[in-house]
């Protein structure tokens, strides 16, 4: 049944226009381009948290100035992403990079709700400090490992055929 | 002469390195396309950064004068890792990427992007007292962050596009 869904995604005719054109490459490389946007403001704050870098500005300040420019191009990543999705689906489901690509980002998103909602949340104390909390490191490290493999295994999902 | 560098290359040993390491080690191409993809990301947190700040875009609370001195090596080893990452890829098929015209815009933007950066870092590192959003240095500032953004963006989409050039340049 699931299968029978996949199926009727690539015979949308949005989803036949898309893998049948120009769109295709246009919108992987807007997939691409959002990608290292993304994953370049995350680092930017995962590195400070780890009291790696940019240490003379808080975490709070960074977090503040670079989360929305992650969470944009992550938008973006997410809707060009699901417009070549489509084209293949059923090829996608059945696909062992893309199944550990979306089980990363799962994982990545955990990570991120844990980082904001419970350890950011008690942050008046090591706001601005170079060693921050080991919790805070723990994630910061997570990260950097999950983000880093959704790329590893978005790339390996187009060396499957 | 460009097809005529192509042949010659196809001609060395260096090729025939290239092309059994890329083939021999099960999996080697995506990991070396994913250090290229992250030293696109280094590339893209520096200067697409530096870029959006000098436009009054992002990062307000940062210094550019700092920004320019603390982001400028990630600049660096980006260019660095994604050369070092990529050039296994056109020396072991130089003739399907010599001769591919998006391969040729590429690396004629990636060219000047370089040394448009670079030439902003060293004159942005010595200009002092001039980010604070007036005069004519500033507004020439905008302009280069302006032109960087759109070179920088233009050559990663155009990395992307290598593979599809038949849409543009031999359809119908």
């Amino acid at each position: 049944m699931l299968n029978e869904f996949f199926l009727s995604l690539e015979y949308l005719p949005l989803a036949q226009n898309i893998g049948a054109t120009w769109w295709f490459p246009l919108i992987e490389s807007l997939h691409v381009v959002s990608i290292t946007l993304m994953l370049g403001a995350i680092l930017m704050v995962d590195l400070r948290v780890l009291g790696l870098a940019a240490t003379r500005y808080s975490v709070s300040t960074l977090s503040r100035e670079l989360v929305p420019w992650s969470a944009v191009a992550l938008g973006v990543a997410s809707v060009t992403g699901i417009a070549m999705f489509i084209t293949r689906a059923s090829a996608h489901a059945v696909n062992p990079a893309f199944q550990i690509k979306m089980l990363l980002i799962i994982l990545a998103g955990i990570n991120v709700a844990v980082f904001h909602l419970i350890i950011f949340r008690r942050n008046e104390d090591w706001d601005a400090l170079i060693n921050t909390p080991v919790a805070a490191r723990l994630v910061a490290a997570s990260s950097i490992a999950l983000w880093i493999g959704v790329m590893l295994a978005g790339r390996w999902v187009g060396h499957i055929v | 002469m460009m097809s005529e560098l192509a042949d010659w290359l196809s001609n060395t040993p260096v090729r025939d390195f290239s092309a059994s390491l890329l083939s021999s080690i099960p999996g080697l191409p995506p990991v070396l396309q994913t250090i290229h993809l992250l030293c696109i990301v280094a590339i893209m947190a520096s200067i697409v950064m530096i870029d959006l700040r000098v436009l009054g875009l992002a990062v307000p609370s940062q210094d550019i004068g700092e920004m320019i001195a603390r982001l400028s090596p990630w600049t660096l080893w980006g260019i660095v890792g994604a050369g070092s990452s990529g050039i296994w890829f056109i020396l072991a098929r130089p003739n399907r990427y010599f001769s591919n015209p998006v391969f040729q815009i590429k690396f004629a933007l990636l060219a000047l992007a370089i040394i448009l950066t670079f030439a902003f870092y060293r004159w942005g590192r010595i200009q002092t007292g001039i980010w604070d959003g007036a005069g004519s240095r500033f507004s020439l500032a905008r302009a280069y962050a302006f032109v960087s953004l759109s070179l920088w963006l233009g050559v990663a989409m155009a990395g992307r596009w290598i593979a599809y050039s038949e849409y543009l340049f031999w359809s119908e």
